[in-house]
């Protein structure tokens, strides 16, 4: 039986989320976004009460969640501020590879500070010569005794310059290509690891950017995460994990912007009743709506599905694809429905155009995603 | 030390309320029940005094329709109370006050407690009743509009601030007592994502209705009954001041503080 009703448990965890969201971050995401500040304050309090490491097992000391009610958790606080949920959520990013990489005794040493204390980490893949075409990484790891030496530079690392602890996948051989890329686990503190200066971001500017350098970095053979060979599977699975809730980040994006829209459309008055009332913002609001609710379902269909066992690739690049264009959609029409003040930085939806963006960008580009879903359908009809 | 604190569902603030086809009542379709404002701050009220006093134990008691009165217990539970009680309203049951004072008196003559901490009034019927009336019902003192209130050096009494007309007093009382706390002095905790989890599982008392409608029985003849319920009149627009310039509009909108809203003299 199909089913669309929320449980119990799931309603009160949204509902949590939802007054965190209001009370927490929505007061201070115009500021945040205003002053590219990295609301420090505001993190340590989503830890504290357990809405960061969602993914991490409750063994571990994490809060255990299933995929499904990490994306209702997600679109909640992307509704009050999509650039804090980015930093927020970066940590089930990151650790995502330890979990399915790491051996019980990593999983039980690298875990546990995170779920102790409030701890940032950075998942490092993407470099200045390439972000979609994973295989062709040029950081290189080089054997050395009981250690590996990193070499090479990574960028557009979310929450990088406060992270304690980077995951990072280099390469011991390029001509290897995919089957030459290693997964490692570096603390911050080691020598020879470089977080750069911030990067000023057109979006999601209270979270924070920048490149990470790794000069002679010696990480010792205990933190290498699998095998050697296996690095390029386990960044895909990572990534696998943690694109649903990106379809989810944009359903609470474009949930915002219709929100702001229908509020104002009942306001403003034009030709001598509310802009409500005329077609022409009905017809908005009706497809804004509709492209909403799609993306939510795709969402939570692709979290289901992944929940359940299945892969879900097809399913949650979908969800990702789908709602982080509609989202671009939606904001733009919400910025129409204002109209020249929701052009000015004083309204709320010009900041929910420039969110959304980053969303069809980052974690897998749309058009990456939409190879995916046509290689996926493609086998389909051998 | 045992606590017990009183919390009553009531209509989410931002549910939207209408009144039920018969105009008696607000119609439940549709509302969400929440754990709200003052039994909020009485719960952060309990929570705050268990962590000066260890040892102490915290009981959250509801009375009211069971999904409910359960929904708020939960909430009570995740945010650190560590046991509950349901009182499940017969059908029909009277909203009087004293009629809920007495079911909730039996919950604590099941489970005896020397502190009874409520929210002065509910949020939704604004009654502010039952506090001194499960006061009245135990035999014990009972004080309103209670805040910051901590233990007077060990556990067998208690100090206490009061908001009064024009200044602050400070009380002191010796247990057992029945508080009736205002709302919003203190800053209410928000619950922690893995207590929410526990609290879903956790085990709630449930006093059956049969029970509860024995022990309300003779209120509920004499109770009062409410009549009719409507919306308040709908609020009139906000009024838009046309200008030129800044200048202009201050002058505007003084005349209208002045001569229409006659803020000003």
């Amino acid at each position: 039986m199909v089913d669309f009703a929320l449980t119990e448990e799931q309603t009160s965890l949204r509902d949590m989320a939802r007054k965190f969201a209001k009370g927490e971050m929505a007061p201070h995401a115009a500021e945040c976004d205003r002053a590219g500040r990295f609301p420090e304050e505001i993190y340590r309090k989503a830890w504290e009460l357990g809405l960061m490491n969602l993914n991490v097992p409750t063994e571990y000391g994490g809060s255990g969640l299933g995929l499904f009610e990490q994306c209702l958790i997600v679109e909640e606080l992307a509704h009050a501020c999509a650039g804090m949920t980015t930093s927020i959520i970066a940590n089930c990013l990151a650790l995502e590879p330890i979990l399915l990489g790491g051996t019980e005794e990593q999983k039980r040493r690298m875990l546990a500070p995170f779920c102790a204390d409030y701890h940032l980490a950075s998942f490092c893949l993407t470099e200045p010569s390439g972000g979609s075409d994973a295989g062709s990484l040029k950081t290189r790891a080089r054997r050395d005794g009981d250690s590996y030496v990193l070499d090479g530079e990574k960028c557009f690392i979310t929450n990088a310059p406060f992270a304690s602890l980077y995951t990072v996948f280099a390469t011991m051989d390029p001509t290897l290509r995919h089957k030459g890329i290693v997964a490692f686990a570096v603390p911050r503190e080691t020598e020879g690891v470089l977080p750069g200066k911030e990067e000023e971001k057109m979006g999601h500017r209270a979270s924070a950017t920048s490149t990470v350098r790794f000069e002679g970095a010696r990480v010792p053979v205990a933190n290498r995460l699998g095998a050697e060979n296996e690095g390029f599977s386990i960044a895909m699975r990572t990534l696998d994990q943690t694109r649903t809730p990106i379809g989810a980040m944009s359903t609470g994006i474009a949930q915002a912007a219709l929100d702001h829209a229908a509020e104002y459309s009942k306001r403003r008055q034009t030709f001598g009743k509310p802009i409500s009332e005329h077609q022409a913002i009905q017809i908005k609001l009706a497809d804004m709506a509709q492209a909403l609710h799609a993306s939510r379902l795709l969402t939570w269909q692709a979290a289901w599905t992944i929940d359940r066992g299945g892969r879900g690739s097809l399913e949650s690049s979908m969800a990702k694809c789908f709602a982080s264009d509609a989202a671009m959609r939606v904001a733009d029409e919400a910025i129409q429905v204002f109209g020249g003040y929701g052009y000015m930085k004083e309204y709320p939806v010009e900041k929910l155009l420039r969110d959304a963006k980053l969303a069809q960008i980052y974690e897998g580009s749309n058009e990456i995603q939409r190879i995916v879903i046509a290689r996926e359908l493609l086998e389909r009809y051998a | 030390m045992e606590i017990a604190v009183l919390v009553k569902p009531v209509p989410d603030a931002e549910s939207r309320l209408r009144p039920d086809p018969k105009g008696l009542g607000p119609d439940p379709e549709g509302v969400k029940w929440v754990l709200a404002g003052y039994d909020e701050s009485a719960v952060e009220q309990a929570l705050l005094l268990k962590e000066a006093a260890p040892g102490t134990t915290v009981r959250a008691i509801s009375y009211g329709p069971v999904a409910r009165a359960e929904e708020v217990l939960r909430a009570a539970l995740a945010l650190g109370c560590d046991t509950a009680t349901s009182l499940e309203a017969p059908p029909d049951a009277s909203t009087d006050p004293v009629a809920v004072a007495r079911a909730l008196a039996l919950a604590l003559a099941r489970h005896p407690a020397s502190l009874v901490i409520c929210g002065k009034q509910a949020g939704d019927d604004e009654a502010g009743i039952v506090g001194p009336a499960v006061a009245e019902l135990l035999g014990v003192a009972d004080v309103g509009v209670a805040t910051n209130v901590r233990w007077d050096g060990g556990t067998m009494a208690l100090t206490l601030d009061r908001s009064v007309e024009g200044g602050l007093e400070q009380v002191r009382i010796p247990l057992p007592v029945v508080l009736s706390l205002q709302q919003a002095w203190n800053d209410p905790r928000t619950a922690k994502l893995p207590n929410i989890l526990k609290s879903r599982k956790a085990h709630i008392e449930r006093i059956a209705a049969t029970e509860v409608e024995a022990a309300t029985a003779p209120s509920a003849s004499t109770a009062a009954r409410r009549v009719s319920f409507r919306l308040p009149p709908a609020r009139t627009g906000a009024q838009m001041i046309d200008y030129r310039t800044p200048e202009e509009a201050a002058e505007k909108l003084v005349r209208i503080l002045r001569e229409e809203a006659k803020v000003f003299p």
